[in-house]
């Protein structure tokens, strides 16, 4: 009986999201329909999937494209991020000289960025990269430096009195005492980063992407053109949000569960 | 065996200033192999100060600290310790917390990781050794740090207040258990509480402690026989011994001399 209330439990968890989704649909099908709007207004549901079968190929490479950009430049911000926390905990001067910087990487609008990074760096990946790097950079920075001054002052002292190396005493004390706020931010970032990368490829770009695909159908006045790569850029921004969900549930799994995992090193078969 | 001649801890004039505050005068105190020492005394009395010098996280402005003969003061990693805090690490299981001394030392071994299951086995939590501390109620916590302490094989124990955030029936569960474990393994105990009741259950000898300065008041014997019941609690003998105690603590009557033996 209780097994039957949970698998009735995931099945509300499933049925909800396509429910909502099937409504918003709905409606944007029923008022275009009822008001007659125009086509170059706002497109009907119908129009816009007819142009995402029509335009499969050319939509799933501008896809591609951001995917690559926001998962490249997202590993690459997080972990640059990462690294300037450790050694901001690390130094009192470094973080006394890379805070005013962190602050003003912040303060700069991203546009304002883009526009000086395609000077620098060109019209390919690159200058993208960058952008979605400063965007997850911020953020995982001030979460992991609460994350490693969160650690028990406590635990760091038995952690000297069990006879811990630096080394030591990070890897299995301070390192997982950064994770969750570490995938807090990251959560948060995901969707930011993607709109990041759209933005840089406005900028200018001839490496393509779905941002690139969505100005020249809107230039066209291609409206279910630009539907279709909203509705992408919607996937792209779930897709990106579930990928770090499940690094975080692989990652983290004191967080979700009583027990290590069977598989993993931490536990003990005897 | 060599406790006869050689003290299990010797503190010799061991004393503390922060400033101008006094926090611990000169205090001399011998506790023997195998011993249950407690240390009780209202707050300022400087008994987390003995005990964080012992630890040796802490370096006395005077005197020397000797175990085992072998000068240790200021010096940390020759005694095992546990706060009223568990420390465990939330995302460490249980038989990993319980090595947390050896993974720290670059990794547990396989015989080391044995013995962890082994001590998990013997006080009642071999169930749970793949459970993460999450998962544990707050006893189950305790008992887990204290297999981490024991598991470092220190002989001298240091437990500060273990089970002071624990409901009082947990609390007297612990006791009891923290006996067992103690005649079992064999160590020195040296238990820090503010709990009279707790001090006279589990003790040998009892320190006194009081503030201002903080100092070593006076050194009792508990004379009730072990294996102590819960029955023991109210034995005349237990009543009197905590009568005493609260009167050197308040204040508020003279105390009998006998029993009483000068510290050193």
């Amino acid at each position: 009986m209780d097994d039957g209330t949970q698998r009735g439990r995931l099945f509300l968890r499933i049925f909800y999201p396509i429910f909502a989704m099937v409504l918003l649909i709905g409606v944007w099908g029923g008022l275009v329909a009822y008001y007659d709007v125009p086509r170059y207004v706002l497109p009907s549901p119908m129009a816009v999937a007819q142009h995402i079968v029509d335009d499969w190929p050319a939509l799933v490479r501008g896809f591609a494209i951001t995917f690559l950009e926001f998962l490249l430049g997202f590993i690459f911000g997080a972990g640059t991020g990462f690294v300037f926390a450790v050694i901001m905990d690390m130094s009192r001067s470094a973080r006394g000289i890379l805070y005013p910087i962190l602050i003003l990487s912040q303060a700069i609008p991203i546009v304002a960025i883009s526009a000086a990074l395609t000077i620098w760096l060109g019209f390919g990946l690159t200058p993208k990269l960058v952008i979605v790097a400063l965007v997850v950079f911020f953020p995982v920075v001030v979460n992991v430096l609460d994350g490693l001054a969160s650690v028990d002052k406590d635990v760091l002292n038995l952690a000297r009195s069990m006879g811990a190396t630096q080394f030591n005493t990070f890897r299995h004390i301070k390192l997982p005492a950064t994770f969750s706020p570490l995938f807090s931010a990251l959560k948060l970032s995901a969707t930011f980063s993607v709109s990041g990368a759209v933005i840089a490829e406005w900028t200018a770009s001839t490496s393509g992407g779905i941002g690139a695909y969505l100005l020249q159908a809107n230039s066209r006045l291609n409206t279910a053109g630009t539907f279709a790569a909203i509705a992408f850029l919607a996937v792209l921004g779930i897709v990106s949000f579930m990928l770090v969900f499940a690094v975080e549930r692989l990652l983290t799994p004191w967080n979700s569960s009583s027990k290590a995992r069977l598989w993993s090193r931490s536990y003990w078969r005897g | 065996m060599t406790g006869e001649t050689v003290p299990k801890l010797r503190l010799n004039d061991v004393s503390m200033n922060f400033g101008d505050v006094t926090a611990l005068s000169p205090t001399a105190l011998q506790v023997g192999t195998g011993e249950f020492v407690s240390v009780v005394g209202p707050s300022g009395c400087g008994k987390s100060t003995i005990f964080n010098i012992i630890a040796g996280v802490l370096a006395p402005s005077g005197g020397r600290v000797f175990i085992d003969g072998e000068d240790v003061t200021g010096r940390s990693g020759h005694v095992g310790y546990m706060l009223q805090k568990d420390l465990l690490l939330p995302w460490r299981t249980v038989l990993e917390n319980i090595v947390l001394g050896a993974m720290l030392k670059g990794g547990a071994s396989r015989a080391q990781r044995e013995e962890g299951v082994a001590l998990a086995t013997r006080y009642g939590l071999g169930d749970f050794i793949n459970h993460y501390p999450s998962a544990l109620s707050g006893g189950m916590r305790q008992r887990v740090a204290l297999m981490r302490t024991l598991a470092m094989h220190h002989d001298v124990m240091l437990l500060d207040e273990p089970f002071g955030a624990l409901d009082s029936q947990t609390r007297m569960a612990m006791q009891q258990w923290l006996l067992s474990v103690w005649q079992r393994e064999n160590r020195t105990i040296i238990f820090v509480t503010h709990d009279i009741d707790e001090a006279i259950f589990l003790a040998d000898r009892i320190v006194v402690m009081t503030p201002r300065p903080g100092r070593i008041q006076e050194i009792i014997d508990v004379k009730i026989n072990r294996p102590r019941p819960v029955s023991s609690l109210i034995q005349p003998e237990f009543v009197a011994l905590k009568q005493r105690i609260l009167n050197i603590i308040y204040q508020n009557a003279s105390v009998e001399p006998d029993e009483v033996i000068a510290n050193g």
